[in-house]
């Protein structure tokens, strides 16, 4: 396993996305996994749990959302940064973990990735979120009885958005991401019968 | 440290050879220990092998998130590059996953029977899968690749659809990994245990290098002559 720290770029301008990879990846401990130019195609691909992913804050608004972390349905330890182009006012990125000017040096970059990337863990240690909750347990266990998400949304009265946000913290949570890995957890803690499968 | 960084085509041979993964890199690729004070460039010019696909192998494989760019390949490495991964693959068949198999068996004979029927289960799908995903290398994409560098245009496959179709291999067996650290039950061997997450150590450096390989230089050199 790579001991850098993985990072996703989502910005439309290849100049701004191509230059910041090079800036990133000059630090030498921050690796730029990915770019992607839109939150669709970021969707689209398996993209391994960043630990911070980098974010025009103006795809989110033409997404028609204020919450970046649930359009992107990331998990409770990846940092979500706003990369800003213009004047800004500090409260537009209270729903980030960061943000970023493109016109830092260097070193504020780096400084501002760290602390974002140190208050989403503080923030997870202090959740205390390692055992699973009653309502991850029940989703879990609809999981491994091979539900999708849309029935398991439809059962509990939850959007897709958040059956796959829960999903992403019980992979989290246990280490295990395959469906059949789940049902093994699922039947070892008789949340499930071995004969159920 | 590893010095690799500072490798060049004009550094000893035998220098490089400074872990187990570096050695197998050697072994993959035909190349006979015994260099002396040969060059890089040297052993690999004997062997018929190009000295830059031969150091970005070796990077991939001894620097932790290192992205390959293929500049000066050409579709003359191709053959070598694909006798170096099919050889990867004879040794999980014919050797590695055999190995976990048996280690797997003998760990479950000691787990309680809920238990030892689930993850048996478990672990022949994942080798179904292991099983379906080298096939479909072995018998579609490299033998397209192969008739591809030998002139030959075929417009029902092309490399974009191996790269659609690839697989991951190492989600089932990283949640194998955990599930043995952390959820079999206390009373399942310990020995058995830890044979079977060394086994697991071993293989999923090299599976990720392996992917590395294949979606850094082998796809991106592929389409390049398609």
């Amino acid at each position: 396993m790579s001991g850098k720290i993985k990072i996703t770029i989502i910005e439309p301008s290849e100049i701004v996305s191509t230059g910041l990879k090079r800036i990133i990846e000059s630090y030498g401990s921050f690796s730029v996994a990915k770019t992607f130019c839109t939150i669709q195609e970021y969707c689209e691909m398996p993209n391994g749990n960043p630990d911070i992913i980098i974010i025009n804050p103006m795809l989110v608004i033409d997404n028609g959302c204020s919450e970046p972390k649930s359009l992107l349905q990331t998990n409770d330890s990846t940092a979500v940064v706003a990369i800003n182009y213009g004047p800004y006012d500090e409260d537009a990125f209270r729903d980030y973990d960061g943000y970023i000017s493109i016109f830092n040096t260097r070193e504020q970059i780096e400084k501002r990735l760290s602390t974002a990337l140190k208050n989403t863990s503080d923030k997870e240690t202090d959740d205390n979120s390692n055992e699973l909750s009653v309502r991850e347990r029940e989703i879990l266990t609809a999981v491994a009885k091979g539900k999708t998400n849309k029935e398991i949304a439809d059962e509990f009265n939850l959007s897709i958005h958040t059956v796959i946000s829960h999903r992403k913290n019980i992979s989290h949570k246990l280490g295990i991401n395959s469906i059949a890995g789940l049902t093994i957890y699922a039947v070892m803690n008789k949340l499930l019968d071995v004969d159920d499968f | 440290m590893n010095r690799i960084h500072t490798f060049t085509a004009k550094t000893k041979m035998a220098e490089i050879i400074t872990d187990y993964s570096l050695l197998t890199i050697i072994d993959r690729l035909n190349i006979k220990l015994g260099f002396g004070e040969a060059s890089i460039d040297e052993i690999c010019r004997r062997h018929n092998l190009s000295t830059d696909l031969f150091l970005m192998i070796c990077r991939v494989y001894a620097i932790d998130g290192f992205s390959p760019e293929i500049g000066n390949l050409t579709n003359s490495d191709i053959p070598k590059l694909i006798g170096y991964l099919q050889r990867t693959h004879k040794y999980w068949i014919e050797s590695f996953f055999p190995n976990l198999h048996t280690n797997i068996h003998t760990m479950l004979e000691s787990c309680d029977e809920r238990s030892a029927k689930i993850l048996n289960k478990f672990y022949d799908d994942y080798d179904e899968e292991v099983q379906k995903h080298l096939d479909y290398e072995e018998n579609t994409v490299f033998p397209y690749i192969t008739s591809l560098v030998s002139g030959d245009k075929n417009d029902r496959f092309r490399i974009k659809d191996f790269e659609k179709n690839h697989s991951n291999i190492e989600e089932k067996l990283h949640d194998l990994k955990n599930i043995v650290i952390k959820y079999l039950p206390e009373s399942a061997s310990q020995q058995s245990r830890i044979n079977v997450l060394n086994e697991i150590f071993k293989i999923e450096n090299d599976l990720n290098k392996h992917s590395v390989i294949e979606n850094k230089i082998l796809i991106p050199l592929v389409s390049k002559y398609e």
